[in-house]
């Protein structure tokens, strides 16, 4: 893991009993983990009575160093010895070590579904629906009696936040084939999964 | 000059050729006795009980064929020439069908579809995933045109599709479908 020296110094600075109560510890790491995973976030994260005694500039300096710290750790799935070590290499006692691990545990499946939803990928299929019309006539030519199906497929593209649409017609053999190839592929996800 | 029919003469003779020359002559008959006077709708019933057509069918036969020969001889049409403008029609009546029933307004159409199974792994902002995807190409056509879309689908949304689609295909086999087809025709 890639850290700077502000993330180093911000940490021995929350470690600092002096800089930092208990309760006051506490409520900051909290505060680091919400504004990473709450949607609803806002910047008054920090606006608690029993934070406003201590400087907001070592404020803000000390959460931007747990929230990288936390991103980083997600990011490469540290386990508790690497977070424990870390720690202590910035002179966190046991209980807040502890504290910290704990934290980090409860809302580490979270993290890693954040951060895995991040990054560039292939539109992405999400619905489909369909309709099955019998054709009678058109203005080309009078009398024509056929069925055709028309699928819609709902797309969502992860860098725009578009929703465009594919439709298209295909005949019943033609859907046949469709739903004969998506249950191939379906099968083999199924035998993979399951080595 | 060859002698120009439009869409719905030739749909009104397209059932001729499949008939024997006796029929055809029949009808050729029929066609000259319009000419001269009216029609008799009785004839028409028993020659579609005959031919195991309707009779609406019969009255558009004899009336595509009267057209026939009062353009030909509008236009004095040469021997060579009608026999060619019919023979033409006849060859290509096949595929003139099958081109006017897709030329309607239409949207694209299924062509094929090809699909693969990813595994991601790890991206920038995660490392050690396991995240199962297929990746589908999809074969669609336009007008003569061929589109592809490359697009991705995770293992729970393709079941969803599966059953979705399945589903479609049962509808055509139920007792609704069969009666608006029967009714329809």
């Amino acid at each position: 893991m890639e850290l700077s020296e502000s993330v180093q110094k911000g940490f021995q600075m929350l470690a600092d009993p002096g800089s930092f109560d208990s309760n006051a510890f506490t409520l900051l790491l909290r505060a680091a983990f919400q504004s990473l995973l709450d949607a609803q976030a806002d910047e008054a994260v920090l606006d608690h009575p029993d934070l406003k005694h201590i400087d907001p500039v070592v404020l803000k300096y000390c959460h931007a160093a747990a929230a990288t710290y936390i991103l980083e750790a997600g990011k490469h799935r540290a386990d508790k010895s690497t977070l424990s070590a870390y720690l202590e290499d910035c002179k966190f006692d046991r209980e807040r070590t502890e504290l910290f691990c704990t934290e980090y545990q409860n809302n580490k499946n979270s993290l890693e579904t954040l951060l895995g939803s991040i990054g560039r990928s292939l539109p992405h299929i999400t619905d489909v629906s369909w309709r099955l019309e019998y054709q009678i006539k058109t203005n080309q030519l009078h009398k024509m009696y056929r069925p055709a199906y028309l699928v819609t497929l709902n797309v969502q593209n992860t860098d725009s936040q578009s929703y465009p649409e594919i439709s298209f017609s295909c005949s019943m053999e033609q859907l046949q084939d469709l739903v004969g190839k998506l249950k191939d592929a379906s099968k083999s996800l199924e035998r993979a999964t399951q080595l | 000059m060859l002698l120009e029919l439009s869409e719905e003469h030739k749909e009104h003779l397209a059932f001729l050729p499949q008939e024997d020359s006796a029929v055809v002559a029949e009808f050729g008959r029929t066609a000259v006795e319009f000419l001269r006077c009216c029609t008799n709708p009785k004839i028409y019933e028993g020659a579609a009980r005959k031919l195991n057509v309707s009779s609406d069918t019969v009255q558009h036969g004899v009336e595509g064929l009267t057209y026939l020969l009062t353009e030909r001889s509008k236009l004095k049409t040469s021997e060579l020439d009608f026999q060619d403008s019919v023979f033409l029609y006849l060859d290509n009546r096949k595929e003139i069908r099958t081109i006017l029933s897709e030329s309607a307004p239409s949207l694209p159409s299924y062509h094929n579809l090809e699909w693969r199974l990813d595994e991601q792994l790890a991206s920038r902002s995660l490392r050690q995933q396991i995240k199962p995807a297929v990746a589908i190409k999809l074969y669609l056509n336009q007008n003569g045109d061929h589109d592809t879309k490359v697009l991705r689908t995770d293992p729970a949304t393709l079941l969803h599709l599966v059953q979705q689609l399945e589903q479609a295909l049962e509808e055509m086999k139920t007792n609704h479908y069969r009666r608006v087809v029967r009714n329809i025709k």
